[in-house]
């Protein structure tokens, strides 16, 4: 028998049915995770001439601990690796949709150009 | 309805027999109409940070007042930052606690996260009273509005979860959160991992990479 979301089941019938089973571990050991990469961010701004981060480096470093970060969290904590595909699908939606029309627009706004803007 | 404990498909169970470790609600999709709802509206909120970070970007360069790197103090934003990521553990135990039946332990959960949150707010506000004090005002440049909008719409975001966190505790007090309805939490808890999300872009892009 399935239980939905809809039937009226008792607390005292549900109360500890999850007991035996939890991710805390698995949370605890994602934020550490967080953590770090956020040390290894903040290391960034305050060793600039570190080799790996170096000069013109620092951006692609910095745009892909972010996006580490992200997904981590949107994966882990708001539980889209144990969810539904559909409710990835749906976000991904939005996201993708967000970061192509601002591609464009930042393109349109000559974003990527280095030259001297007026 | 009279249903035995063993019958109840428990996270473990789920867990074995397939990626997806939640309970099928009583819809086409498995999904109760109010996860979906605000799975879309994340989405959707996507585009409007979007739009914000990209006309931060757009405006970083001010023509005029001071510019981002003689302003920002990075140490202060950082540990700001490390705050609001912690709340977002402190969020997650708190949906693993009621997932459990431990009411007395999801309260204390959300409670942190709500401090957390609080405490991000205040630091934020105090950023912005020096910032003001250093000669930045919402119009002295267009970097300044581009980054008072961006920062204070995530501002406010963070404020709207903190009263929904607050209205969780009250509600769970009252005895009206049960085990089977953990999914109330489970939602307000996405909102708060959202803006948690979303800090974690504005962190890496409006403060540490340079101009």
């Amino acid at each position: 028998m399935t239980v939905t979301s809809h039937d009226n089941v008792p607390t005292t019938v549900l109360d500890g049915a999850v007991k035996d089973y939890s991710r805390d571990k698995v949370y605890v050991l994602t934020a550490l995770f967080l953590g770090v990469v956020t040390l290894v961010e903040i290391a960034t701004y305050a060793f600039p001439d570190f080799p790996v981060w170096a000069d013109e480096l620092v951006v692609p470093v910095l745009m892909i601990l972010m996006a580490v970060k992200f997904f981590t969290i949107v994966y882990v904590f708001m539980h889209l690796k144990f969810d539904k595909p559909i409710l990835t699908k749906l976000f991904y939606m939005g996201l993708v949709l967000a970061v192509l029309v601002y591609i464009a627009m930042l393109s349109t706004f000559r974003i990527w150009y280095h030259g001297h803007h007026g | 309805m009279a249903e035995s404990l063993t019958s109840r498909p428990t996270l473990a169970a789920a867990d074995a027999q397939q990626a997806n470790a939640h309970i099928d609600a009583d819809t086409n999709t498995g999904i109760s109409n109010t996860k979906l709802g605000m799975w879309l509206f994340l989405a959707s909120e996507c585009l409007l940070f979007g739009g914000l970070i990209t006309t931060y970007l757009l405006y970083k360069h001010p023509l005029e007042g001071p510019t981002p790197h003689e302003i920002f103090d990075i140490p202060f934003t950082s540990t700001s930052s490390f705050v609001l990521l912690m709340s977002s553990l402190t969020m997650v135990l708190a949906v693993s606690a009621i997932e459990r039946g431990e009411h007395q332990r999801m309260r204390v959960w959300i409670g942190a996260t709500a401090v957390l949150g609080a405490t991000f707010i205040a630091g934020q506000i105090y950023e912005f009273t020096v910032f003001v004090r250093e000669g930045l005002g919402f119009t002295t440049s267009r970097f300044s509005s581009a980054f008072y909008t961006l920062t204070g719409f995530h501002g406010i975001h963070v404020t709207i979860g903190i009263i929904m966190l607050v209205s969780l505790v009250l509600l769970s007090l009252r005895g009206k959160i049960p085990e089977h309805r953990a999914e109330t939490v489970e939602i307000v808890g996405l909102y708060w991992h959202f803006v948690d999300v979303v800090w974690v872009v504005i962190f890496a892009v409006v403060y540490l990479i340079p101009s």
